[in-house]
């Protein structure tokens, strides 16, 4: 632990609705690149922010320096930016936001010895040595190790106390080969909640998914162009928690409702098949720990699942405290902050759909000329709702049987069109926390579910 | 110890402990910000950081580190562990400093926020929206000033100081009337001061504008391979497949297709790209390189033919090729001899692309993604606003097929750039 637990005795400073929060994020990186060392770094990043909600506005200041000078400045300067504002805009004079009252203190170190950087330099090594002894027609590789601890801790005047320490490690291995002269990549991320001591125990443990990795990688290279158009799909798990991010999550956070987002005409109407029930799980989904686990907010609000769709109808938006007051309903902890120096957003943790009763073999079996897609490589939405995503990995499906492996490509659609279309989930549940969500801020996330069926747009040539 | 005193401290550290080469670079910033969100400004940040960035090279082993406090407790464990991890790393013969360079200092831009001034403008770019399009929806608009004082000092004897104080201006919007909604979209710029309204800066107007008219979209009549102008606000989409390719990370791991490409043609040779990171012409540009050298403005392609890849120190070091003399950023394109109007006029059908959501593109250049916010052509005349369509091609391919480049340009001040046609787009 390296910052204190609980900093209510600064409650003292709070005139007006306070948050007060210290803060510590910690990264380390390794990056081999063809067997060198081209990243071998870490940072860490600390200090204390406060953020001053009155008469509707909100005042927000941050300093690196934690002490009680500092603490003692950064509400000051917080009062001060809130006055700046109420002094030109009064038009909402009195606006009281929701009271909430969060208690957590929660610890995901390690118990284990932590290792220092030159034993991850090795594991790294080991990795790649193996990749170069036995993969000889790479031309290049990349084995990089990353971990981010996010330590802190939260005080406000509704009352409410946090403390958390939530770290993510992975191990990320790509690999490419050429064909016809150019180049055809894959990779993949292994690890998430915890630290490297406790995700990545031995090099030996990957060798076998690598082999499984550049076996996927040849068929790739070998592989032919989807046809484009309209086709059936079975998305497998890695790209149904993207379409459950990306297409259905941000549409539904309620910033981007007021932005204009289509999601605003649809509460409490139809907007999926009945087989789907789509969540944003606070911290633990089918009694495991999500990869992402938020306890209590960055506004001090106790986290709750949010269900946003229930059998086929969209029943809720993610809120913080403002956004609640504004549609009448209650905060479930989704405002969330990444840095000691940002301020809490609406932000997802962990989205995933429930899972069905079907095998992935039925799913596949029920096509008789599509595409299975097994990985993708980014993905974006839009406030109406039609998603983007680029597919690193996928499989023809012909006569309800995989066939040749695809070529890179990207899938597209109108996500409260798709969601009507599936008519298949499996009863498999995969999370995956590799990435980064990208809004004012990045923040870590939880994406997961199940394998879906559905119809959208591929394309190809 | 005073601000200027901290990188020599480091750097003495350092030298005490052994240590052959090292850089440090020492910032302090500050930042204020006025936010809106949801058509209202609601929030006022100021936030002030410091940053101690030190590299070590020991027998070849490098090691890096970064740490945001700024007392001598601090500083001298993060001298101690950045030494472990230089130590923890492999030796590799392509590491090294930026050589003794003369001492210089640079400056840049106002050095307080003009608070009032920053309210008064962003206050004015809400009216102006809600009186002139009152179907958009700002979701969010930042307006903010970042002041930076940054120190880099190595133990070769180079000694910069920095000041730079820079506005940035960036909206969200989306256009909402009945039940019909827009694709969202954006732009930013930065400014050296706000003498005038946000909405004539960059090119603000003119999306605003679009997005009312893109409440209400039509699907392309059909699958085709034509052409497409892309937008300044679209074209980095594009270009950062190049950009890429010619960097530290494509060339050292061997994927680069621009690898044994200069001084050939690999795009149209009406298309000429620079980066100017020192010109007067762009004003959020930098001094200096990341690896301690002065920042020189660059020309990269000159009309299709590849002059420069974007190497650092490491990267060239490790190929065997020549060091880029900037970090690349602060693009200019250079206009073309046609109006933007005159290039729609010339194309018989295509597509005006003014966002691009697309897939990574692959290492081959094969690209594919949604048209966001963009037009169907037909026989010279901009139609109609269109949905759900997809374009796909070879990015690489796609330079080499320029038709167009457009007089008009748009300076968002951190580059300039034009609307760029190419040929030989699939279309769905």
């Amino acid at each position: 632990m390296l910052i204190e637990k609980n900093i209510s005795k600064y409650s003292h400073h709070f005139n007006h609705y306070t948050e007060l929060r210290v803060q510590e994020n910690r990264g380390t990186q390794i990056m081999l690149t063809n067997g060198d060392v081209t990243g071998n770094g870490s940072s860490a990043q600390s200090g204390v922010s406060a953020r001053v909600f009155k008469d509707g506005n909100w005042g927000f200041s941050s300093n690196p320096e934690i002490n009680d000078e500092s603490i003692a400045q950064v509400v000051n300067s917080s009062i001060e930016n809130v006055k700046f504002m109420n002094k030109k805009d009064s038009s909402r004079c009195g606006l009281i936001l929701p009271e909430t009252v969060g208690e957590i203190d929660v610890d995901f170190s390690t118990n284990k010895n932590r290792e220092n950087q030159k034993f991850w330099v090795e594991f790294a090594k080991e990795i790649d040595g193996y990749i170069e002894k036995k993969h000889t027609k790479l031309i290049s590789r990349n084995v990089s190790i990353r971990s981010l601890d996010m330590e802190k801790t939260l005080t406000t005047s509704d009352g409410s106390n946090a403390y958390s320490m939530i770290p993510r490690s992975f191990l990320f291995i790509m690999v490419a080969v050429e064909k016809n002269g150019a180049p055809i990549e894959l990779y993949e991320i292994f690890g998430g909640l915890g630290q490297k001591e406790d995700n990545l125990l031995s090099p030996s443990d990957y060798f076998a998914k690598i082999d499984n990795l550049i076996d996927r990688l040849n068929q790739k290279a070998n592989g032919v162009f989807p046809k484009a158009g309209i086709k059936d799909v079975v998305l497998d798990a890695d790209l149904a928690g993207i379409l459950a991010h990306e297409a259905i999550g941000h549409t539904t956070e309620a910033d981007f409702v007021l932005g204009g987002s289509i999601a605003g005409d649809f509460l409490n109407e139809r907007v999926a098949s009945p087989l789907v029930t789509l969540v944003d799980y606070a911290n633990t989904c089918m009694n495991e720990t999500c990869p992402v686990p938020v306890y209590v907010d960055d506004e001090g609000t106790q986290s709750k699942d949010v269900v946003i769709i229930k059998d086929g109808i969209l029943k809720k938006f993610m809120h913080n405290k403002e956004s609640a007051k504004h549609f009448d309903s209650q905060p479930d902890g989704n405002a969330r902050a990444y840095a000691f120096s940002d301020e809490p957003l609406i932000r997802m943790r962990n989205t995933a759909f429930l899972p069905g009763n079907n095998s992935l073999d039925e799913m596949i079996g029920s096509i008789d000329d599509g595409y299975y897609l097994t990985q993708s490589s980014n993905g974006q939405a839009d406030s109406t709702s039609e998603f983007m995503f680029g597919i690193m990995m996928g499989y023809e499906i012909k006569n309800g049987k995989i066939g040749s492996a695809i070529q890179e490509t990207t899938i597209s659609g109108v996500a409260f069109d798709v969601l009507k279309t599936i008519d298949m989930i499996s009863s498999e549940m995969k999370w995956s926390s590799g990435g980064m969500c990208g809004k004012k801020q990045i923040i870590p996330v939880g994406m997961g579910g199940p394998a879906i069926k559905c119809k959208l747009n591929i394309g190809g040539r | 110890m005073n601000r200027s005193e901290i990188a020599d401290y480091c750097l003495e550290k350092l030298k005490e402990k052994g240590i052959e080469k090292a850089n440090c670079n020492v910032s302090f910033s500050e930042k204020k910000e006025l936010n809106v969100e949801a058509d209202r400004m609601s929030l006022f940040r100021t936030t002030f950081n410091a940053n101690i960035g030190i590299s070590v090279i020991q027998n070849q082993k490098k090691g890096s580190l970064s740490i945001n406090k700024t007392d001598k407790e601090s500083i001298n464990k993060a001298v101690d562990d950045v030494i472990l991890m230089a130590n923890s790393s492999h030796s590799d013969s392509a590491h090294d400093i930026s050589p003794f360079q003369p001492k210089g200092e640079f400056q840049k831009g106002e050095k307080f926020a003009d608070m009032e001034n920053m309210y008064l403008r962003l206050e004015e770019f809400v009216e102006y929206v809600k009186d002139i399009h009152p179907t958009i929806n700002l979701e969010a608009a930042i307006i903010d000033y970042n002041q930076s004082i940054s120190y880099f000092k190595n133990s070769n004897g180079v000694n910069y100081k920095t000041r730079v104080g820079m506005y940035g201006f960036g909206p969200m919007f989306t256009a909402k009337d009945g039940k019909d909604t827009s694709s969202f979209n954006y732009s930013g710029m930065s400014m050296l001061k706000l003498d005038k309204p946000l909405v004539e800066k960059g090119s603000i107007k003119r999306l605003l504008k679009q997005s009312t008219e893109q409440v209400r979209t039509t699907s392309i009549p059909s699958k085709f391979k034509g052409k497409i102008l892309v937008s300044p606000d679209c074209i980095s989409d594009f270009l950062n497949f190049i950009i890429s390719d010619i960097s530290d990370g494509q060339i050292i791991s061997g994927k680069s297709i621009y690898m044994d490409k200069l001084e050939h043609q690999i795009t149209s040779n009406n298309f000429s790209l620079h980066s100017k990171p020192v010109s007067n012409q762009i004003t959020d540009g930098y001094f200096l390189t990341g690896d301690g050298f002065l920042a020189e403005d660059l020309t990269i392609i000159d009309k299709g033919v590849l002059k420069s890849h974007l190497l650092s120190l490491y990267g060239a070091n490790k190929t065997g090729r020549t060091r880029a003399i900037n970090d690349g950023g602060a693009y200019i394109i250079d206009p073309g001899n046609k109006k933007y109007e005159e290039i729609i006029k010339g194309i018989d059908k295509g597509v005006l692309l003014e966002r691009f959501s697309g897939g990574s593109p692959s290492s081959s250049g094969e690209f594919s993604g949604v048209a966001k916010n963009s037009y169907f052509i037909e026989n010279g005349e901009v139609k109609y606003p269109i949905s759900e369509t997809m374009i796909s091609g070879n990015i690489s391919e796609l330079f080499k097929n320029i038709i167009a480049v457009s007089k008009d340009q748009i300076d968002f001040g951190y580059c300039i750039l034009p609307w760029v046609a190419f040929d030989g787009v699939t279309i769905s």
